[in-house]
């Protein structure tokens, strides 16, 4: 399965277990009024071709005791993005590195016990020869995440 | 609540693969699935687990790329701006932040002139006081384990 033929029931699969990872195909198939063999189809091409990569649940990382969200935003010297990005990719707690345009040069995302953690992070990055400049934000509040925003017939109707 | 060596293996389990069956993670701890399906139950209830989610890989259906937009906004209004931010079609996450921003969102992008839209879309809302924007060039991985919806 391609975006070409991603049709109106792989679409449905999709937001349903973006909305609920763990729906049973039963029921899927019984309130779409499709059978059972098809959305088990669908569900197998889907991932056969990436389109879905796998699954997972959200958690509340307080409760979890697992600290906060961290945004860094790193200038460096003019060639040394790839050199710095492998040391930052080397720091517990980094989930996202990535080279980036834009008033960055590298972008990063993790997660830190607490601010002394976070000021240390930075410390290590800012240290670094190649940096010339790290930024800070720490996320608050509720992060929002909205995968249901990834719009699939916008991407099927323009191919 | 305290979670012991069932809870961390229910939560390890799934994080990997949201559809493991509890029977499966009974299983592997030697314990039985009615066990799993109460601790599941009660990770649920006490909001450690908030959902569950399947992962779309966004290049494969007609993304190119991420962007992250740094936006500043009147006093007062970051919670109403981001309550609109996240309704907007492709923005996948957005939080309050406190540093150089007032707001953090992360979109993903289809090409330059859905981006030069996007930007135009952020900035025409009302309070908002600029937008900066960052393009991610070499990842569209954005594993959701820790954001909470």
């Amino acid at each position: 399965m391609t975006i070409k033929n991603l049709d109106s029931i792989g679409i449905k699969l999709i937001r349903t277990l973006q909305n609920d990872a763990r729906a049973s195909f039963k029921e899927i198939s019984e309130n779409g009024s499709v059978s059972l063999d098809t959305i088990k189809n669908r569900y197998n091409a889907l991932k056969k071709s990436g389109i879905i990569k796998g699954s997972t649940i959200i958690l509340d990382p307080k409760k979890i005791g697992q600290g906060n969200l961290v945004f860094f935003g790193i200038q460096t010297i003019h060639n040394y993005a790839e050199f710095v990005m492998n040391i930052l990719r080397k720091i517990k707690g980094m989930y996202v590195v990535t080279k980036a345009i834009g008033r960055y040069d590298i972008e990063a995302i993790a997660i830190l016990d607490d601010i002394e953690k976070i000021g240390e992070t930075k410390n290590i990055i800012g240290d670094l020869q190649q940096v010339k400049n790290v930024d800070v934000d720490i996320f608050v509040d509720k992060t929002l995440l909205c995968p249901r925003n990834f719009e699939f017939k916008e991407v099927n109707k323009n191919k | 609540m305290t979670l012991d060596e069932i809870d961390l293996a229910v939560l390890n389990a799934l994080k990997k693969d949201a559809r493991t069956s509890f029977r499966s993670i009974a299983r592997t701890l030697k314990v039985s699935p009615d066990t799993i399906s109460k601790r599941y139950d009660r990770l649920k209830k006490t909001g450690i687990i908030l959902g569950s989610t399947a992962v779309i890989d966004p290049s494969k259906i007609g993304y190119s790329f991420i962007a992250r937009f740094g936006i500043n906004v009147k006093p007062a209004y970051a919670a109403q701006v981001l309550e609109k931010l996240i309704q907007i079609p492709n923005v996948i996450v957005a939080s309050k932040i406190v540093g150089n921003h007032d707001i953090i969102a992360i979109s993903v992008i289809k090409d330059f002139q859905h981006l030069c839209r996007l930007r135009n879309t952020i900035l025409e809302m009302a309070n908002i006081d600029k937008a900066e924007l960052g393009m991610w060039i070499d990842t569209m991985e954005l594993c959701p384990h820790y954001f909470i919806i």
